[in-house]
């Protein structure tokens, strides 16, 4: 079976930056599979979940994402675009229109032009977002605008124009960082339980390794853009998981302090 | 006190410099300004009171202006829109926007009156001249405040939609539309304003509009009026102004 994504010694360096974001980066993720990856601020999880959805240029190495080639050089052609989902960390919703636009916003790539440039869309495509809406618990939100939304609705909103997209790999870029543990909890489960339904791959990242324990088929430890672990989760132990962050976290100390 | 360079004084002499060759040279003699008082009170009596007489002449005009100031903002806005794609920093490169905005620059250094006079040489006296002089006028600051909401819009909306698989075109119907159209509407708002401000003069120079009646009246010296279509033109904008208020809180 063709993986949902392959890397193979992958490099990156943001520009003007002297060090690498990431270095020398190999890696496989099985089709249908949840992961988690692991790893302080600055250990290239957003830069790589970014390249990963087709939106970086100028990097090194080989990545395959559902079984095709993405060219460095090049965005990956629009009809593929749909095929990978990112989930962004601060939502990036058009705020002054509903939410419902907004979970259509995710339908775009799968439309017909003339439909998607008249804002008319199928029945089929309202099937879908109003599927999407369900599966995220706001459906009763369906017409109100999003800049009269809480935090965590907009979260929702947020998963739900992934969802609308039918992809088949879902990229969420901390979809937990400002949640309190039940809320945390909440959003995992139900983008862990959609994904699921429609077969498709999740990749998020975290900084929550228990949580990333309970919902992660796998994790990824990530620090200065290299991979220190990578196990499925049932093979890691739980102190395993813990001193990978508490690692983490001792490697940051020393920049902490130049910085204070 | 604080220590100054020869510059300083340099400077110094030079405004004062200025400030004499203008003074000597303007023909001040002080006696035309003492004898202005009893001219201007004179101009004011015979403005008194208003002939209300002009009043079909008013309604025509007033209706030209407004006609002229609503179609040369059409024609502003229709002109405005691709321009400002091409003078935004965010969706072309410096090497369309900086030329761009140079010209709507340019454009905007060239008095409305003159692009006015330009016209009527061109298509002859009517409300037509007036028409593109106010739309090619105005496009210079309509396009520049648009380009400007452009760029003040949210990236990350059109990066999102970029991930879904949305095209250029789409981006711009669907993640930048949505945030400028608002801007966009007061900007417009705010422009009319102004071409309706700006086009009642452009009678002065044959035009059209109610401008045309204020110099026919001063120059026949039938100041009364005059007056009469002055008070109408300060009714005007004054209606415009509170109409303009109310339609601008809307969109903020």
């Amino acid at each position: 079976m063709i993986p949902a994504v392959q890397i193979d010694d992958l490099a990156f360096s943001h520009p003007g930056d002297t060090t690498p974001t990431i270095d020398g980066l190999s890696l496989t993720i099985p089709t249908g599979e949840s992961v988690a990856i692991l790893g302080p601020s600055g250990a290239g999880k957003t830069t790589l979940l970014t390249l990963l959805d087709g939106r970086l240029r100028r990097w090194q190495g080989r990545v395959s994402i559902l079984g095709l080639a993405l060219d460095p050089d090049a965005p990956p052609p629009l009809s593929r675009r749909a095929d990978s989902g990112f989930i962004f960390q601060e939502f990036a919703l058009v705020e002054r229109s509903t939410v419902l636009r907004n979970v259509l916003n995710g339908r775009l790539g799968r439309m017909g032009v003339l439909r998607a440039l008249l804002g008319r869309p199928s029945a089929h495509d309202l099937s879908v977002a109003r599927a999407a809406m369900t599966d995220c618990g706001i459906a009763d939100l369906a017409n109100r605008r999003v800049d009269s939304l809480s935090g965590g609705q907009r979260q929702r909103v947020a998963i739900a124009r992934c969802l609308a997209q039918e992809p088949r790999l879902i990229l969420a870029d901390e979809p937990i960082s400002n949640l309190d543990p039940a809320r945390a909890t909440e959003i995992l489960t139900l983008l862990t339980h959609a994904a699921r339904k429609r077969g498709a791959t999740t990749i998020f990242t975290s900084h929550q390794p228990d949580l990333a324990r309970r919902f992660a088929d796998r994790i990824v430890g990530l620090r200065n853009g290299r991979i220190v672990v990578a196990a499925a989760t049932a093979d890691l132990t739980e102190d395993a998981t813990a001193a990978l962050y508490e690692l983490n976290d001792a490697a940051r100390a020393p920049q902490l302090q130049v910085i204070s | 006190m604080g220590r100054r360079g020869y510059g300083g004084y340099a400077a110094s002499a030079l405004v004062a410099g200025a400030v004499l060759w203008s003074l000597v040279t303007s023909d001040m003699d002080p006696s035309r300004l003492l004898s202005a008082g009893p001219r201007i009170a004179d101009f004011l009596g015979r403005m008194l009171p208003p002939d209300p007489s002009v009043m079909k002449e008013i309604i025509q005009g007033s209706a030209e202006t407004l006609r002229i100031a609503i179609l040369g903002t059409l024609g502003a806005v229709i002109l405005s829109l691709p321009l400002a794609i091409l003078a935004s920093e965010t969706m072309v490169p410096a090497a369309v926007h900086r030329p761009v905005r140079m010209v709507l620059a340019l454009i905007r250094a060239i008095p409305l009156i003159l692009v006015a006079m330009l016209m009527v040489g061109a298509v002859g006296l009517g409300p037509l001249p007036g028409i593109i002089a106010i739309a090619f006028h105005a496009t210079g600051m309509l396009a520049k405040f648009y380009a400007e909401a452009v760029d003040g819009v949210s990236r990350a909306p059109i990066a999102a939609l970029e991930s879904a698989g949305a095209g250029p075109l789409l981006r711009l119907r669907h993640a930048i539309w949505p945030q400028v159209a608002p801007v966009i509407a007061r900007d417009t708002i705010f422009r009319f304003e102004l071409n309706l401000r700006e086009s009642l003069i452009l009678g002065i120079v044959g035009a059209g509009g109610i401008g045309f009646y204020i110099q026919t009246y001063v120059r026949s010296f039938q100041y009364d009026k005059a007056a009469s279509v002055t008070i109408a033109v300060i009714v005007m904008v004054i209606a415009i102004e509170t109409l303009n208020v109310a339609l601008r809180r809307r969109f903020s």
